[in-house]
């Protein structure tokens, strides 16, 4: 269940109420891929979601963003049921999915194009992002001729260009070096702070989870259900070296083996 | 890769095309084979160049190109209209694939007779066969193009708010180009091959009219001329199609 006191001040921005999946091609034998989810997700809240390769955390992600239909149940957000992908809700894939024939720039600004800002604005804007990324000076090149962190850091810089109400991240850091990834998670937290949004965000790091998010859910595979919630109650910035931080990480650790 | 070592690559397939000639040349001067039937490059090009006028020759590459462009152009047009739509909307696709299929693998000349009764002898006929094929390889590239588009792409232009016929321009179109490209360049060179082999059967003008004529007059080195240059023009043509592809999406797409 959701943080009660947080689900009374205000209500849930996005809800999972009872969300289960089947894929069409799975055996009807095998079991769910997502098992009765019920998640409550508060406005501006960080919430994480880790669990084994395979679990369902990219599936439930997809159905959050409307990409994916559930088999049963749905999701709100905002209160009105989600049926499709739409503004408002950028997302970042796992295969980072960049637009092989346009350019860095041309990709952060793709999402401004389709809401008509006009190109002056559209490439300010994106200006700023590829800065934000720190890809300064890489703006003309196509993503063939980028690393495949590059490539990650634009495909973050892209959803984050259309200023999303709800940024769902699917392993967004997987292919960044550690330093790089560090300051990307600072980055992430400024501007989840100062734009007020809520994110779903996915990881295998226990380490990332405990320094990014309010919250972390922990999902168990086949079928895919909410094994345990672990709220992180600590101010941030974090360190990895407190001593509680350690005890959670140790708890986490131990109910994903 | 380099431009230095496109360069090289440049320079050591011209020197091979050369080799070939000058020994053409050689074989031919020596007496090694008969003047009369495969006569050496420069006899044949000074020949024609003495006993065909000019305006003639350029008459029949202008007739030719003519033929080909309109050919090309309504394959190329109708065959990405229709590769796209049926890679785009399923069910249009469930029905034109099977169609395609079947009447893909018939060779566009097996059509000139049908072509000629339809069309008459004159220009409508030929434009018909080079538009069958430029038509099946681009209508079955831009297809595949089309179902092989990474779905990641699509999703990402959906969260972006794209759908339907923007979703279709903004990513599925661009996404399918590479594909569409070879099918491009693959149907240039058969339209151009169709060409030639429709102008032997049936015309009064045009390249392959030239080489078929002075087959009837006897003339060696018109027919070598023209084989010549009907070379030359298809190197050249898919050269510049080749050198816009590179310049669009050389870039962003390894060919
Ligand atoms: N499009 C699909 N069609 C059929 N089965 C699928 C599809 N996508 C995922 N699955 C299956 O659903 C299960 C969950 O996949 P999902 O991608 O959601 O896992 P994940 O938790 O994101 O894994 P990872 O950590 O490796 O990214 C897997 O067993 C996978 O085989
Ligand atoms: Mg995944």
């Amino acid at each position: 269940m959701a943080d009660p006191a947080r689900s009374d001040v205000a209500p849930s921005k996005i809800e999972i109420c009872g969300v289960s999946k089947r894929y069409a091609t799975d055996d009807p034998d095998t079991p769910l891929v997502l098992d009765n989810i019920n998640l409550a997700i508060g406005d501006n809240e960080f919430v994480t979601l880790v669990g084994r390769s395979g679990c369902g955390k990219t599936t439930l992600l997809n159905i959050i963003g409307g990409l994916v239909e559930s088999t049963h149940g749905d999701v709100k957000v905002n209160g009105r049921t989600v049926s499709g992908p739409g503004q408002g809700k950028g997302m970042v894939f796992q295969q980072h999915a960049l637009f092989p024939w346009l350019t860095a720039l041309q990709n952060v600004g793709f999402g401004c194009r389709n809401k008509g800002v006009h190109k002056a604005e559209r490439d300010q804007i994106a200006h700023q992002l590829i800065e934000l990324v720190g890809l300064h000076g890489f703006e003309d090149k196509y993503p063939a001729e980028l690393s495949g962190g590059m490539q990650q850091r634009v495909a973050i810089a892209r959803a984050l260009a259309t200023d999303p109400e709800i940024l769902l991240m699917d392993e967004p850091f997987g292919a960044l070096d550690e330093l790089t990834r560090l300051e990307m998670q600072d980055e992430l937290l400024r501007v989840w702070s100062a734009h007020k949004k809520t994110v779903v965000f996915v990881t295998h790091s226990i380490s990332e989870a405990l320094v990014l998010s309010d919250r972390v859910i922990l999902l168990a595979a086949r079928p895919g259900r909410i094994r345990r919630e672990f709220p992180i109650p600590f101010p941030r910035p974090r360190k990895r070296t407190d001593p509680q931080m350690i005890a959670l990480y140790d708890d986490i650790w131990k109910s994903l083996a | 890769m380099t431009t230095s070592v496109r360069w090289q690559d440049a320079v050591l397939g011209a020197a091979g095309t050369g080799g070939l000639f000058l020994l053409w040349e050689l074989a031919s001067r020596s007496g090694l084979v008969s003047t009369n039937v495969f006569p050496a490059p420069t006899t044949a090009i000074i020949g024609t160049l003495q006993t065909v006028p000019l305006a003639d020759i350029l008459g029949h590459v202008w007739t030719s190109l003519g033929r080909i462009f309109w050919g090309f152009a309504l394959g190329a047009v109708l065959g990405t209209v229709i590769g796209i739509a049926s890679g785009w909307y399923r069910a249009l696709g469930v029905l034109t694939r099977p169609l395609i299929e079947l009447l893909r693998p018939i060779p566009p000349l097996a059509w000139i007779p049908l072509a000629i009764i339809w069309f008459g002898l004159g220009e409508p006929s030929k434009v018909f066969v080079i538009f069958l094929g430029a038509f099946f390889p681009i209508v079955t590239s831009a297809y595949r193009g089309m179902i092989g588009i990474d779905p990641a792409l699509l999703r990402v232009g959906q969260t972006m708010g794209l759908r339907g016929p923007m979703l279709l321009i903004r990513v599925a179109v661009p996404a399918a180009m590479p594909d569409l490209a070879t099918g491009i360049r693959i149907g240039w060179g058969l339209s151009f091959g169709v060409l030639v082999a429709a102008e032997l059967i049936a015309a009064d003008r045009g390249m392959g009219f030239m080489i078929m004529n002075a087959r009837q007059l006897g003339d060696v080195d018109v027919i070598v001329f023209g084989i010549i240059l009907i070379g030359a023009i298809n190197l050249i043509t898919d050269y510049a199609i080749g050198a816009v592809i590179r310049r669009r999406i050389g870039r962003w797409h390894a060919i």
